[in-house]
């Protein structure tokens, strides 16, 4: 079963992420005429990529920026329908003003800070632990961690939706035993609620990842390293970690596009904690606007928008990750 | 035959398969055969609901009707199903026929996507239904729609607790919290009943029996009236009874809930006509402990409001007004249709049908012995003339419900928002709102 293909990378990875520079065309033995017919053949398996994409992807993103620039306007009482008028921006400037829409994206900077530094970090630290020389059953290890990542987001949402109702939940018995008086739906703690459950779903994945990354450091690097006198720990954090900062860069740059486009999560645990309201992520309030407020133009205008962030957020992180692999 | 020449093919091939599958995969629905009557074939009418035993009740029309062809289908229930519903009037393949609840209804009218029903049956909705739920689907003079039910709010309450610690059936709300601190007294592990979520719908319903009408229309403007005295009154009174812990906070619909209510937890359950049908289901082994009492009133005057409820509405665009008028008729008042849906059923159900004519029928499929010798039809039939009448709701129902839900249990709050919000979402829709 391969993994879903939930985080699409709106551009992609950076060069330098494949060290090699992309692979090198195979020399084949059948001279210029059978170089061409693979040409063909690699067009031919590439046609049905591309004719998806632009149905799935490319279409519909024109779609929606022709529905952005119209507005449904009724009259009097309603009843007679709605009238689609041009609105040229100002659905855009609407989406721009409305407060609960640039509150969604505060909501995912804080989620973002809880949420990275322990979902990268955890991943990290799983990994060099698997990868290191005392760990055993390693196969064994990246199974179990990878499982999380293998139940659909929708389903371990709903699966933690259960670990975090106080009644039902053995998690709740416990803490209440114990004397703390924790509400995972409290106005203040339901975004812990959202991070773990996101932490619980990609750690693993992001753990192996990093692994196969650290399974390319060269051995004699690590022997060179032991030789000199490295300890197991000063070996994993100045060695190994800077040989697999490319696979950092783009996992964190998955985690932001990622992060930005949070919707089943909220939008379960909001089941419950209300106090979230609708329109706590992006993705929520372009759902809201569209579906409960009927207001195609503005979400139209509002995913455009989220796009264009996300876009940007790819490009700044790139950038900074770049200097980072520089340095 | 050189091996490039076998890899384009194969090539070829994979993607043309890869295609093929996918497209049949994600193959829409096709539309339905538009046949007209007078050609002798029969009309076919799309059918969709998510309510129990709607497949029976079709099933059971097509048996006893040769001129129309009922093709039913199961769509979800709650916001999910309202969501499909407008992408499919906005995309031309809407059903003929489907069923809404009374909440949503000036939402969907007001943007002109639903039939106007008044020349197939307005006359129907004038003679065949109660007023009160003629408020409820007749709007700004035209009908949008045909009762299915009414929902009474009432009062299920344990006999058993009641009797061990002293307390009568309240009658008026001032008694109701006189018997929750009576109770919690005598038991700090119980509450009168859980008010905890804060349920935007229960709540209106609570405020409707006050004598609230949180929406109206003035000539060709939305009146939005959500935050005033009725409502301030019902809210404070719950908040004061949450504060001082006689009522319990658990999140609503939730497992929780259940269980609180299945372990006797609560002496109390504030419920529709319909919530009858889900106690021997949902609480099992309390059979012969519940009770039904008409809901406390404000200054004894017998009143309440109504909890939910479903009407059947042809969305626009149908070519088949006629016919799927005469399919709403059938459904809505012939006694068969209630039978062939009842007798369906897994789980029972004790929604109360607003036509009075179905009701005997109804109240015949209901197996009443879990209230012991209490008639469940009989006396949601009596409450239900006591509701009071001229509610109606508003083109924003659904944005208020949210912003409500987002008070976060605070009733009074919830008024305030939802005031705002609801003021904001008709202008921003470009509807008139009166001043």
């Amino acid at each position: 079963m391969a993994a879903p293909l939930t985080r699409p990378a709106k551009n992609p990875p950076p060069r330098a992420a494949s060290p090699s520079g992309g692979p090198a065309a195979p020399k084949s033995p059948g001279g210029p005429g059978a170089r061409r017919g693979q040409r063909r053949a690699v067009a031919l398996f590439m046609v049905p990529f591309f004719a998806l994409f632009t149905a799935v992807t490319v279409l519909p993103m024109f779609y929606a920026a022709w529905m952005s620039l119209f507005r449904e306007e009724s009259s009097g009482l309603g009843f007679g329908g709605t009238e689609r008028v041009f609105a040229g921006f100002g659905n855009f400037t609407e989406a721009l003003g409305n407060e609960a829409f640039l509150r969604s994206f505060g909501h995912i900077a804080f989620y973002c800070v809880l949420y990275i530094p322990a979902m990268v970090g955890g991943a990290l630290i799983l990994a060099l632990l698997v990868d290191s020389a005392m760990a055993r059953a390693r196969r064994f290890f990246q199974i179990a961690y990878f499982l999380p990542h293998a139940v659909p987001g929708l389903i371990a949402s709903l699966i933690w939706l259960y670990l975090y109702t106080p009644g039902l939940s053995p998690v709740t018995d416990v803490l209440d035993a114990l004397g703390a008086n924790w509400n995972f739906f409290g106005q203040d703690e339901a975004i812990y609620s959202v991070v773990n459950i996101s932490a619980w779903q990609w750690t693993g994945y992001n753990m192996i990842i990093f692994y196969a990354g650290l399974q390319a450091v060269p051995r004699e690097v690590l022997e060179a390293a032991t030789v000199d006198g490295s300890g197991a720990l000063r070996t994993a954090l100045q060695v190994k970690v800077p040989m697999i900062r490319p696979t950092v860069v783009l996992t964190l740059l998955f985690t932001c596009v990622g992060a930005i486009q949070l919707f089943d999560a909220p939008k379960l645990v909001q089941l419950r904690a209300n106090t979230m309201g609708e329109d706590w992520s992006p993705t929520m309030f372009i759902y809201t606007v569209a579906f409960k407020g009927h207001d195609y133009g503005l979400a139209a205008a509002s995913s455009l928008l989220l796009a264009l962030v996300a876009g940007l957020l790819s490009f700044v992180v790139t950038k900074l990750g770049n200097r980072w692999k520089a340095s | 035959m050189s091996c490039t020449h076998r890899t384009t093919r194969l090539a070829l091939v994979a993607s043309a398969a890869s295609l093929a599958l996918l497209t049949t995969a994600c193959g829409g629905g096709s539309g339905s055969d538009a046949s007209g009557p007078g050609d002798g074939k029969p009309v076919t009418l799309t059918f969709w609901s998510a309510t129990a035993g709607a497949k029976e009740t079709a099933e059971a029309f097509n048996k006893t009707h040769s001129d129309i062809k009922v093709k039913f289908s199961l769509v979800p229930a709650g916001p999910e199903g309202v969501t499909k519903l407008s992408n499919a009037v906005k995309g031309g393949n809407a059903p003929d026929i489907t069923t809404m609840d009374y909440s949503a209804l000036p939402e969907y009218a007001s943007e002109g996507n639903l039939e106007d029903l008044t020349p197939s049956s307005g006359e129907l909705v004038k003679k065949e239904f109660p007023e009160a739920v003629q408020s409820l689907v007749n709007l700004g003079g035209s009908t949008w729609a045909v009762p299915f039910d009414v929902t009474p709010i009432q009062l299920y309450y344990r006999k058993d607790l009641f009797k061990k610690f002293g307390v009568e059936v309240p009658t008026t709300w001032a008694e109701y919290r006189t018997a929750a601190e009576k109770i919690h007294q005598g038991d700090p592990n119980l509450t009168i009943t859980n008010f905890g979520g804060g349920d935007p719908a229960l709540l209106s319903g609570l405020a409707w029996q006050a004598g609230a009408r949180w929406y109206g229309t003035k000539d060709d403007a939305w009146k939005v009236n959500i935050d005033e005295p009725a409502s301030r009154k019902v809210a404070a009174y719950w908040d004061g009874l949450l504060k001082d812990g006689l009522a319990s906070k658990t999140p609503l619909w939730g497992e929780g809930e259940t269980k609180e209510r299945a372990t006797g937890k609560v002496a109390t359950i504030i419920g529709a006509a319909w919530s009858a049908g889900n106690f021997p289901v949902s609480y099992p082994d309390s059979k012969g402990k519940w009770g039904i009492a008409p809901l406390p009133t404000w200054d004894g005057t017998p009143s309440t409001g109504m909890y939910g409820g479903t009407s059947y509405i042809v969305p626009k665009g149908s070519k088949h007004t006629e016919a799927a008028a005469e399919f709403i008729k059938w459904v809505t008042t012939d006694p068969k249709a209630m039978t062939a849906r009842l007798s369906s059923l897994k789980t029972p159900s004790s929604a109360l049908p607003a036509n009075e004519g179905m009701r005997a029928a109804a109240a015949k499929e209901f197996d009443s012995s879990y209230f012991g010798d209490q008639d469940v039809y009989q006396l949601a039939g009596e409450a239900a003339d006591t509701i009071v009448p001229g509610w109606t709701w508003g083109p924003v129902q659904q944005q208020v419900t949210s912003a409500q839900m987002a008070a976060g249990g605070d009733h009074t709050k919830m008024l305030s928002a939802g005031q705002a919000k609801g003021e904001s979402a008709v202008t921003d829709r470009g509807l008139k709102l009166a001043k």
